[in-house]
């Protein structure tokens, strides 16, 4: 598929970066000066404990929430002061931590909202441009059954979305943030609630858009997934960085277990 | 009779605009606009005003339904950031706002008093044969266009389902409605015989009438019931017959405006306007249905079930929301300037909260979401305000003003039992209200 591939940018700087980013729910500090780096095309893991702010972290980064204090930096240039859907136009694309699919809305037509700079989107564009918009289905047709076709959810494409199991919901917000051919994905939680043969198959949808230039920043409680797929983790704590590294590294390291079993 | 059905096809026409431009706003986007009748307000007096300045009433019209755009504009950039509920409290308060100045401006809109003797559109226009036929001809399409939809949308809901079940379904609803009409015919014909020999007492027939009232709906609920048990596809069928009784009644009407067209001379004024709505609502479906089909529409949709999942895949949500809202009030804008020709005067009370209240059971009715849904509420609604309008006096000893509550609250009654047996409207896809996230 036709994802950016991140060759632009010197693979010394990392594609995302988060400076000491800070949110407070009234007085519970729910991140406290956070620090984040992934590299273009890494899958970079990010764990702790339940409660640990890793889900607010993701708010944070593509601005569902806004931070109180800190940086975020994208492909060099600072993004916290855009709105959610430009961050997600400039090719940062998130999911959530229970599988949002639009059940009301067709398979197919979950996977043509996602697709970028459409014409249709224009109303005014349905009667000065209707020949562009249409070719530009077509194109984007084509491209969303590539992808359902190598989630193994092409059967599915005219159905609602709403009539999926729990695991194609899942396959199918991931494969709904790739259709937007971003550079990097952040996924919250891609194996909660997952079969175990399902895991696998998500774990290699991920390795194989990885490999096509697709960086990842993924959430995740499952260690076998986060110790197979990732690069490098990062690990946070009561909203404070605990650690970063390779993952086997961060397994030994006596801090997280601390922070995982307790004393 | 024919100057009658003439004006039950303008309102018919009218609201039928005025509900599109909800359902765009309700329907699409799950904008809840509990202010609508501010966009009608706006749209009929400006169009008024303006055309008694002199402008030409195309542009007056045009101005009008802009203005009403721009009101949609304000109403979104104020309020939009709120949640939806907040947005309909807002909308309420605008919409009476714009009531009262109407009211207490009387230097603009000589207030309670009204405007009187403005420009109407056609109103001078004295078409010979060949034009007269030529409008005729005109007219038939946008009905056959309409006729075209309606079928479209039956056949597309009616896809993968047996012919055997189809057919037993359709004839035990068949069975049922011309049943509830019978019953309906009878107790009207037993009150009004009671009413012309003075037997009973007011009171006493009134008491009558709610409980055989109640016992019947009860009955024909319970008989639904019993269909649903035994017809699979018994809604369906009760929703394709009702779908079609409607549209036999709206091929009698245009009868009706074929003989008016032909008769041109004989009520210029309401035979123009009739034309002119019917035609304005034809254009409208045509656009809006272009429109919903579109990626546009596509956005709007999943802003109604999930913003923050349309936020995430980089769709200024802010932005769709504003569209809807000043496009939905540019076409009720339109449907305020008709709807000021059709009354030939305009006072406030004619723009109250009720008007809002009437294209959300427009809307509700048909289905909110489907366009061919709200053409076909409107014209059950005013289909059944005529009926209601001209039956009730003769069956009811009641005042004027008690009959008019008396039809407001049957029409409450009729919405909560269609909550009850068909919450997606008559038109609307079950699948929409019943798949959960």
């Amino acid at each position: 598929m036709g994802a950016i591939a991140p060759t632009a940018i010197p693979s010394t700087q990392p594609l995302l970066k988060a400076h000491s980013l800070s949110k407070s729910f009234g007085g519970i500090k729910a991140v406290d000066r956070a620090e984040i780096e992934v590299h273009p095309g890494s899958i970079t893991g990010l764990i702790g404990p339940n409660g640990a702010g890793k889900t607010t972290l993701f708010n944070l980064l593509s601005n569902f929430l806004r931070p109180d204090s800190g940086r975020v930096m994208f492909n060099g240039a600072a993004i916290e002061h855009l709105q959610p859907h430009e961050i997600a136009q400039r090719g940062l694309v998130r999911t959530f931590q229970v599988a949002r699919v639009l059940s009301k809305l067709s398979v197919m037509e979950n996977m043509l909202l996602a697709a970028q700079n459409q014409s249709g989107e224009k109303f005014w564009n349905v009667w000065l441009n209707p020949q562009r918009t249409l070719q530009q289905e077509r194109q984007q047709r084509e491209l969303a059954s590539e992808i359902l076709t190598s989630v193994g959810l092409f059967h599915m494409a005219q159905s609602y979305a709403g009539s999926l199991s729990g695991g194609q919901r899942k396959l199918l917000e991931i494969a709904r943030a790739m259709m937007v051919q971003p550079q990097l994905v952040l996924l919250d939680e891609p194996a909660a609630g997952v079969n175990p043969t399902l895991i696998n198959q998500i774990g290699d949808h991920i390795r194989r858009w990885n490999q096509s230039g697709v960086t990842f920043l993924i959430i995740e409680h499952n260690m076998d997934v986060v110790m197979s797929l990732c690069d490098r983790v990062w690990v946070l704590a009561e909203g404070r960085n605990l650690a970063s590294g390779k993952p086997s590294e961060v397994q030994q390291n006596p801090l997280v277990l601390e922070a995982y079993l307790g004393q | 009779m024919e100057g009658y059905i003439v004006s039950l096809i303008i309102f018919t026409a009218i609201f039928a605009l005025f509900g599109l431009g909800l359902n765009l706003q309700w329907g699409f986007t799950g904008l809840i606009n509990f202010g609508h009748v501010a966009f009608m307000t706006l749209g009929a007096y400006t169009t008024v005003l303006l055309s008694l300045r002199g402008v030409p009433l195309v542009i007056a019209a045009l101005i009008g339904a802009a203005a009403a755009a721009l009101l949609g504009l304000l109403m979104g950039l104020t309020t939009l950031r709120l949640r939806t509920d907040y947005l309909a409290i807002v909308t309420v308060g605008i919409a009476e706002m714009i009531r009262l100045v109407a009211e207490n401006e009387q230097w603009l809109t000589q207030g309670t008093f009204g405007i009187q003797r403005f420009p109407l559109p056609l109103a001078n226009f004295s078409p010979n044969l060949p034009v007269r036929v030529v409008m005729i001809l005109v007219l038939l399409g946008a009905i056959a266009l309409g006729y075209w939809q309606l079928g479209k949308t039956l056949r597309q809901r009616m896809q993968g389902i047996p012919a055997r079940a189809l057919r037993q379904s359709a004839l035990a609803a068949l069975a049922y409605l011309v049943a509830l009409a019978a019953s309906l015919s009878i107790v009207s014909v037993v009150a009004r015989q009671i009413k012309l020999t003075n037997a009973l007492p007011a009171w006493a027939l009134g008491l009558g009438l709610l409980l055989a009232g109640v016992a019947i709906i009860l009955g024909f609920m319970k008989l639904a019931k019993l269909g649903a048990t035994r017809f699979e596809q018994w809604e369906k069928g009760l929703s394709w017959v009702s779908a079609i009784a409607v549209a036999l009644f709206g091929l009698w009407l245009t009868g009706f405006a074929v003989q008016a067209l032909y008769d041109y001379d004989r009520n210029p004024s309401k035979t123009g306007l009739m034309w002119l709505s019917v035609l304005l609502v034809a254009v409208a479906y045509w656009a809006l249905e272009r429109l919903v089909r579109s990626p546009w529409g596509r956005v709007l949709k999943a802003i109604r079930e999930d913003e923050e999942v349309a936020k995430a895949l980089g769709k200024n949500v802010f932005g769709y929301k504003l569209q809807a809202l000043m496009l939905g009030g540019l076409i009720a804008g339109l449907a305020g300037a008709l709807y000021a020709w059709q009354l030939t005067v305009v006072f406030p009370v004619q723009f109250d909260p009720l008007i809002t209240f009437n294209a959300w059971t427009i809307v509700v009715l048909g289905g909110a979401g489907s366009n061919a849904g709200t053409l076909l509420g409107a014209t059950i609604f005013w289909g059944y305000d005529t009926l209601t309008r001209f039956g009730l006096r003769e069956i009811i000893p009641l005042e004027d003003s008690a009959l008019g509550a008396f039809r407001v609250m049957v029409i409450g009654l009729i919405l909560m039992v269609l909550m009850a047996w068909r919450p997606q409207g008559i038109l609307g896809k079950k699948e929409e209200l019943t798949l959960g996230r």
